[in-house]
């Protein structure tokens, strides 16, 4: 079916979050939705999901305008989203899930019908070559396969318009490869596909058309054959972007971080990392690829004391840091950008300068005697605020209502107001725009430029690739390879990402 | 989130590791269990000589018993004999063993033979014993059933103690006005059910107020539901004293009498403890599979728990979640409120100050320790009426020890219990959490 939508406004308060936005995709074709983070995707998905009602403009199915009050007369309507954050309940297994809010049911106290739905979830997934146990609980699948669950709970409700938001956040290079084949198998049968991303090059790949949102209105819309990554980019940001920060060939030195057989477990006991070894120098840039969920976080907590380890060693500048406490291995000099900046980088509640002390609040010159002096406070934060060009009203406002670039920046700013020799930053640019990415990059590449190790985790190969001397991979709790970045392609590391040695 | 365990020849050295954890802890159970049998054996000697009789209704009309008589000393040997051969199969059998199956095994020998050095030289009335452990057991899992209603929908009912309490209060007020009005002959059938009836409307009543104002304002329910809790205790205390007391006839309601069902209440041992109870009983067995099936099986029960566990998920099908969780909210209220009339109409024929005396808190460690299913709850629910029945023969049969300490069991045993479960069972992802419709 052909879906369009024309001038869609809707106004939160204080941000328009979509100001007459049209756009139109073709049954059988493949829609690119690209944009930044806070461009208006996903306030436009959730309108056309039926989650929002638009304050003005209509959607049109096929040259009918329809009105959808809420979720289910979106679906009634052929929509079938499949969310960035998976909307499957863990405990359920892949039948009740897919089935979920469409159940069959016999009798009169309606008894869920489980035989005939299992029966539907098995032909749908030969039908369409989803290869899934329908018996399987949703908590013990990787995501590639929970991912397949959404698609068959679209495809249940016999959806005739598929929209994917950020799909390819969670998946391996491999994973994505797979689920672009079956976006082209849908769109073959029929299927009008709507594929939300802020990579480039995904969309340059699968779409057939792109349409560019920024700040919440159309950029453009162009053809991938006409078109280029740094255009794209451009139209994402509203200005040139160098996509690959440039960084001189690096002049590793003394080993500043080093792990000996490292073993820590997991919130749940179990063993995340095991036997991890790896050696990062002084002026060398070690990122770690692998797909979430293999170690890293564990790895990353127990480098910066916030985990215990099980076994093995940790030395940084030559210490020993096994039973170091946080604030011990801050004081080595460690910089820590974590990969939750909501959890464990910042308190929304407090302002911007409270959270830029917040790790040295306790030293002069931010306090002496067990008083603060917010003069110092409000004069270094103020610094802060200007060398790492954080976008604040003022450094009293509450880090909670700032951008994700800007709080990723303040993080770095307080990180970095400290002496550094070891940079471990996990995830740093998480859900940032290029602009923001291209910000980071630049900043962690003169610290390595400075002299300090770094040790990047992410698990975006393209992050990966443009910053790593060395590529370390990790998986299922191990080091299963490090490369030197001329060796270092994006086959060569997908592989080991997706477990092939 | 974990990717597939992958079949990567894991280290060989974490395995062990974990291997000799367990091994090592196995060891140390298996010696505890092997001298707690030892000292079992030992308590035996102390008590030899004694003895004491466990009776057994047969037919209860004519008082026909079935009888044994035993010692203490005999009891706390069958006792170490339990324990010891469960500690040596541990030690020899190590880490393989599932333990806490076998606690079944050896656990209710150090009750029966506690109880029988407690009862020296007196006779207990065990099906008696049994019975009332199922009378007492039914508020509590009623109450557990109505909170793990709403946990499921991934609300908080922490009011059950007190809609409870609102419950037995209108119970017993409602009873007595249907046995005022309509005279002592149509007032003594009505008022059975007027009575329950207006509890749980109460209970309803207390129920959505909880859910709209978690819902509606978002207001921590755990706030709401001890400010609901100390309000249903005020205001019950207040009505008693200045109400009841004086009008007394308003807190007369009819009883609800135990009720004998033919044939099967004359089978011996079981018909007694099984079928001459309350109706109430017999209502709790029914809610209970009712609502196992329902939980489990039907599409009610597949919303319910998903909009306990992932609300968003359920709302972006197309399920609404306020709805299921204000139904659940109001359905649970209403078992809760029912479970409140047993206390006054029940044996007491009468509503008294803080008659439900903390059952709504034991229900939710039921629970709890249920893990947040209608079977295991009833279960759960069984074992804290078994301490209150036991607590209640003890004391009958003038037991010297302090009451206080009898009534504090129950208590006791929650915390041992919730304290051995918490971090065992896994509840709704999502209970009390605030949901916002987008």
């Amino acid at each position: 079916m052909r879906l369009e939508l024309r001038e869609i406004t809707k106004q939160f308060p204080g941000v328009l979050a979509n100001d007459r936005i049209s756009i139109a995709a073709d049954r059988g074709k493949v829609l690119g939705l690209l944009g930044e983070n806070g461009a208006g995707k996903t306030t436009l998905m959730n309108i056309l999901s039926g989650l929002y009602r638009p304050d003005s403009g209509e959607i049109l199915i096929d040259g009918q305008a329809r009105e959808f009050r809420d979720p289910s007369e979106a679906i009634g309507a052929g929509i079938g989203m499949v969310h960035q954050h998976f909307m499957l309940v863990p405990v359920f297994d892949v039948v009740e899930s897919v089935a979920l809010g469409a159940e069959p049911v016999t009798g009169a106290v309606r008894t869920f019908d489980r035989v005939t739905a299992r029966k539907r979830v098995v032909e749908l997934s030969t039908q369409y070559g989803l290869d899934v146990n329908p018996d399987a609980r949703i908590e013990d699948l990787p995501v590639g396969v929970r991912q397949r669950v959404e698609i068959l709970k679209a495809l249940y409700r016999k959806s005739d318009i598929l929209v994917l938001d950020e799909p390819s956040a969670v998946l391996t290079p491999g994973e994505t490869e797979e689920l672009f084949g079956i976006i082209r198998g849908l769109a073959a049968g029929g299927t009008t596909v709507i594929f939300i991303t802020h990579k480039l090059n995904e969309v340059l790949e699968v779409a057939d058309t792109i349409t560019v949102l920024r700040r919440g209105r159309v950029a453009g819309t162009v053809l991938p054959s006409q078109t280029s990554r740094e255009e794209l980019a451009n139209l994402m940001v509203g200005r040139d972007v160098e996509l690959t920060v440039a960084r001189g060939p690096s002049h590793p030195k003394d080993v500043v971080l080093e792990l000996r057989d490292v073993f820590v477990r997991n919130d749940r006991g179990e063993m995340a990392v095991k036997g991890a070894s790896l050696e990062v120098r002084a002026g060398e840039i070690v990122a770690v690829a692998g797909v979430q969920g293999n170690g890293q976080t564990e790895l990353v907590e127990a480098i910066t004391g916030l985990r215990h380890l099980d076994a093995g060693h940790i030395k940084i500048g030559g210490a020993l840091v096994d039973e170091a406490k946080p604030r011990k291995v801050a004081d080595l000099g460690v910089a820590h950008i974590p990969e939750d900046r909501m959890r464990d980088g910042l308190v929304k509640a407090m302002t911007v300068s409270e959270n830029y002390i917040l790790d040295s609040y306790h030293r002069s010159p931010y306090s002496s005697g067990g008083r603060f002096d917010r003069d110092a406070i409000a004069r270094e934060a103020q610094k802060g605020v200007q060398e790492f060009d954080i976008r604040t009203p003022s450094i009293e406002t509450h880090v909670g209502s700032l951008s994700g670039g800007n709080q990723q920046k303040v993080i770095v700013a307080r990180e970095f107001s400290r002496p550094v020799r070891l940079v471990v930053a996990s995830q740093p640019t998480r859900g940032l725009d290029v602009g923001s990415i291209e910000y980071i990059h630049k900043r962690i590449i003169e610290q390595r430029d400075a002299g300090a190790a770094i040790l990047i985790v992410s698990t975006e190969l393209d992050e990966v690739l443009a910053l790593g001397d060395r590529v370390a991979v990790m998986f299922s709790g191990q080091i299963v390879g490090v490369l030197p970045s001329e060796q270092a392609t994006k086959e060569a590391v997908g592989m080991l990402m997706g477990g092939v040695h | 989130m974990t990717a597939a365990a992958a079949p990567v020849n894991v280290a060989t050295p974490v395995a062990s590791e974990a291997e000799r954890r367990a091994h090592r802890s196995a060891r140390i159970r298996g010696i505890v269990i092997a001298a707690l049998g030892v000292i079992a054996f030992g308590l035996a000697v102390n008590t030899l000589g004694g003895d004491v009789t466990f009776k057994f209704w047969l037919q209860q009309q004519g008082k026909a018993f079935a009888q044994v008589d035993t010692s203490p000393g005999e009891l706390w040997i069958l006792t170490g004999l339990a324990t010891g051969f469960t500690g040596l199969w541990q030690l020899w059998r190590g880490a393989a063993v599932r333990w806490r199956l076998w606690l079944v095994l050896w656990l209710p020998f150090w009750v029966v033979a506690t109880m029988g050095t407690l009862l020296d030289r007196q006779t207990a009335v065990l099906t008696n014993l049994f019975s009332s452990t199922l009378e007492y057991a039914f508020p509590i899992s009623m109450g557990a059933f109505a909170a793990l209603i709403s946990e499921r929908s991934g609300m908080f009912d922490i009011a059950v103690e007190g809609q409870m309490l609102v419950g037995a209060a209108a119970a017993s007020i409602a009873g007595s006005m249907a046995l005022q009005w309509l005279g002592p002959d149509a007032g003594a059938i009505a008022g059975p059910v007027i009575g329950p009836a207006a509890a749980a409307l109460s209970g309803m009543g207390i129920g959505l107020l909880m859910a709209w104002l978690a819902i509606r304002y978002h207001v921590d329910q755990i706030i709401s539901g001890t400010v609901v809790n100390f309000g249903a205790l005020g205001l019950t205390n207040f009505l008693y004293l200045r109400v009841l007391q004086t009008y007394t006839d308003y807190n007369t309601p009819p009883t609800i009498e135990k009720i004998q069902i033919p044939l099967l209440a004359d089978i011996p041992v079981l018909g007694p403890i099984f079928f001459q109870g309350t109706p109430y009983m017999y209502i709790g067995w029914v809610v209970m599979l009712v609502l196992t099936y329902f939980i489990f099986r039907t599409r009610w029960g597949l919303r319910l728990r998903a909009s306990g566990e992932y609300p968003q998920a359920a709302a972006t099908v197309g399920i609404n979640v306020i709805r299921i969780r204000y139904r659940a909210m109001i359905l649970a209220g209403a078992i809760a409120g029912f479970a409140g009339s047993y206390l006054s109409l029940h044996s007491a024929g009468s509503f008294q100050m803080n008659m439900s005396a903390g059952k709504g808190w034991i229900a939710i460690a039921a629970m709890i320790f249920g893990a947040w299913n209608p079977i295991g709850a009833f279960g759960a629910a069984l074992v804290f009426g078994f301490a209150d029945a036991a607590q209640q023969l003890l004391s009958e049969l003038g037991v010297t020890i302090p009451p206080q300490f009898l009534a504090s069991v129950p208590y006791l045993l929650t915390v041992v219990v919730v304290a051995g479960v918490v971090g065992r069972v896994r509840g709704p992802a999502q209970a009390g959490q605030p949901y916002e419709q987008g």
